[in-house]
């Protein structure tokens, strides 16, 4: 630009698919980063990955301890209830890979005006958020969760081809990050909330927690608990109905494809609230 | 020229709530909590046209940070108007933000735990800026800034001079057009504020960048800008040129004299005679006379003393800038304002 104009270059001139390419380029160097800092802590690494790999275990054993007793829950069968636990944990796997920065986003972000740095790239605020930290140990629930699906598919006497097609495969790719967006989305709305009230605790905890409600087929609980789990607090869309699609009937299995609609739209609605978020903003004063 | 920086009417009100003492107070606040607007930026308006450097300045709380977080896109105005560049910082944020290189003194906008040159790679591929401009650019800091030393270190690790020049070359790495500046030569010790100086005349010179800065060293903007803006609890109270600035508070100059023998104030005062001048005794043989410029000559007070007395010395001085920027303070508070 030559020193006679005063006018920056148009907005958006870019097309899509440069702007894409540009974004993904920018979010790998961020994971490279990423990558860079954690391996200088490599046993906080191994810490986690172990910690984490023996809380699922035993949540497992708790699970294998509850059907010694009752064959089954409610019309299903142990190998059914297990795979909707083990997808349940492919979903939570990929929120919690890129939710870190979420949980401490009041402390580190805003009281700590770390936020003023974010608003100054020219890169959209929540992605660079999301993409700043990651949470390796995502990873292990993804896997662990992949091994508990093999493991229930097997005992429910599905093999590659007989009983599991390629097309659940490619069901399973699109519904998994779909309920992921669910978690995403819902979490997401709660650390919003930290743009108007300078709560520092929040509702994500409890909320958390209520997670492993969605773990179990719907369909044990009471109508009210059902319809609070489908339309409130969506809870329902992260395991059990996509899970539907593989273990429940012809009616399940249509309402399993609705999931990645819903996580568009719960997701969609937190990134808006985001949006006003940002412009409540209001830094620190030093 | 059309200007480069537009603001009209700017307002920034911040919501606060007063908190209560002790337990029951805690109680109160969390029933009905006591809110109140303070109004940190109040109808500011100025232009800037490209290639203008302007300190902006004003006392602690004044709103300095305020209406730099609101030009940058940081903070969305309360009311008013903000364009840079056809631009509206906060509604076009990720458009406008290529454009401009901003440095917080008090705090760094570096990756913390990176290494220095991690943040600049990070920088070049955020800002896409090519490999030769890259290479020009690093060059060019290492020559003005010497950062080639401090890359290899993580940001944490760096003293605050270093830190403060990693942060300006990491803000000028894409070449904006516009840079903001909120305290850079923060306690900053004399010989790095002079790089630093220094650095940004460079480096106007070289690209023609405008430039708005915020300091409490007035030294900054008597060595860089030519126009400053002041503002007080977020009012504008003088916008205009510094050679203006010291006319409007009325030109006063010292003259210092330094004697071969000793004599009293009031005798040189009796030498100066009916003009108005102020004479003061300061050590030993020296004293100082002060006067208005607009009233009286300088050569007519010299030529007085040095046919009264044996002078072994003359210094005359321009008053400070502190002393009129101070002027134009306790104009405001008296409410005689702009
Ligand atoms: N995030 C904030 N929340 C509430 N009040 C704020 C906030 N930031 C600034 N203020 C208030 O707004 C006023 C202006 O602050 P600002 O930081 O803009 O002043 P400044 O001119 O930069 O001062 P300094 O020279 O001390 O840096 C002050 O009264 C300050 O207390
Ligand atoms: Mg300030």
């Amino acid at each position: 630009m030559d020193a006679g104009t005063t006018r920056f270059a148009a907005a958006g001139a870019r097309p899509l698919p440069a702007r894409l390419a540009w974004q993904a380029r920018i979010f790998g160097a961020y994971f490279v980063q990423f990558l860079k800092m954690r391996l200088a802590y490599r046993m906080d690494f191994l810490v986690d990955t172990l910690a984490v790999g023996f809380s699922l275990l035993i949540q497992l054993a708790v699970l294998g301890v509850l059907f010694g007793k009752v064959s089954a829950l409610d019309g299903w069968n142990f190998p059914q209830v297990l795979f909707i636990y083990g997808f349940s944990l492919v979903p939570l796997g990929l929120f919690n890979l890129v939710s870190v920065n979420l949980y401490g986003f009041a402390d580190e972000y805003l009281i700590g005006g770390r936020f003023d740095r974010v608003l100054l790239r020219p890169v959209g605020s929540l992605a660079q958020v999301i993409f700043e930290s990651f949470n390796v140990s995502g990873l292990n629930e993804i896997l662990l969760g992949l091994a508990v699906m093999v493991h229930a598919g097997r005992e429910l006497g599905w093999k590659l081809g007989a009983g599991f097609g390629v097309q659940d495969l490619m069901v399973l790719a699109v519904l998994a990050p779909g309920a992921a967006l669910v978690y995403l989305g819902v979490f997401l709305a709660l650390t919003t909330v930290s743009f108007w009230f300078e709560d520092k605790m929040g509702l994500a905890p409890p909320v958390y927690n209520l997670i492993r409600f969605s773990r179990y087929p719907i369909t044990i609980y009471s109508l009210p608990v059902r319809v609070f789990l489908t339309f409130v607090l969506p809870f329902a869309w992260v395991a059990f109905y996509p899970a539907a699609w593989f273990v429940g009937g012809p009616h399940l299995a249509k309402v399993a494809l609705l999931t990645p609609l819903v996580g568009a739209v719960v997701f969609g609605g937190a990134v808006l609230l985001w949006r006003r978020g940002v412009r409540n903003y209001v830094s620190t004063g030093s | 020229m059309e200007p480069l920086i537009r603001v009209e009417g700017l307002c920034k009100d911040y919501r606060l709530v007063d908190r209560r003492e002790g337990v029951s107070g805690g109680l109160k606040d969390l029933v009905r909590p006591r809110r109140r607007l303070l109004r940190a930026v109040d109808d500011v308006s100025f232009t800037i046209e490209p290639g203008e450097m302007v300190g902006y300045i004003g006392a602690n709380g004044a709103g300095k940070s305020t209406t730099i977080k609101m030009l940058t896109g940081i903070l969305t105005p309360s009311a008013g108007t903000v364009e840079v560049g056809g631009l509206v910082p906060w509604r076009q944020r990720q458009q406008y933000t290529r454009h401009i290189g901003v440095v917080f003194g008090q705090r760094t906008q570096l990756w913390w735990d990176l290494a220095v040159v991690e943040s600049f790679r990070l920088l070049k591929k955020i800002y896409e800026v090519d490999d030769a401009t890259y290479e020009r650019q690093m060059a060019l800091f290492d020559e003005l800034l010497e950062t080639g030393k401090l890359l290899s270190q993580p940001v944490r690790k760096l003293s605050l001079g270093q830190r403060m020049r990693c942060d300006l070359a990491a803000a000028l790495l894409h070449r904006p057009r516009v840079l903001f500046l909120d305290e850079p030569t923060i306690g900053l010790d004399v010989v790095a504020k002079e790089n630093i100086r220094g650095f940004l005349r460079d480096i106007r010179q070289r690209d023609g960048v405008t430039v708005i800065l915020t300091t409490h060293d007035l030294g900054d903007i008597e060595q860089l800008c030519r126009r400053v803006i002041i503002i007080d609890q977020g009012r504008v109270h003088f916008d205009g040129e510094l050679a203006d600035l010291r006319r409007r508070v009325g030109q006063t100059v010292s003259l210092s004299v330094e004697l071969r023998e000793p004599a009293g104030s009031d005798e040189l005062a009796a030498a100066t005679g009916a003009l108005p001048v102020a004479w003061e005794a300061a050590s030993g043989l020296r004293h100082v006379a002060r006067f208005n410029r607009a009233e009286v000559r300088a050569a007519e007070v010299i030529r007085l003393v040095v046919n009264d007395r044996q002078v072994q010395d003359l210094h005359l001085a321009e008053q400070p800038i502190e002393h009129v920027v101070r002027e134009i303070y306790r104009q405001a508070a008296a409410g005689g304002g702009a």
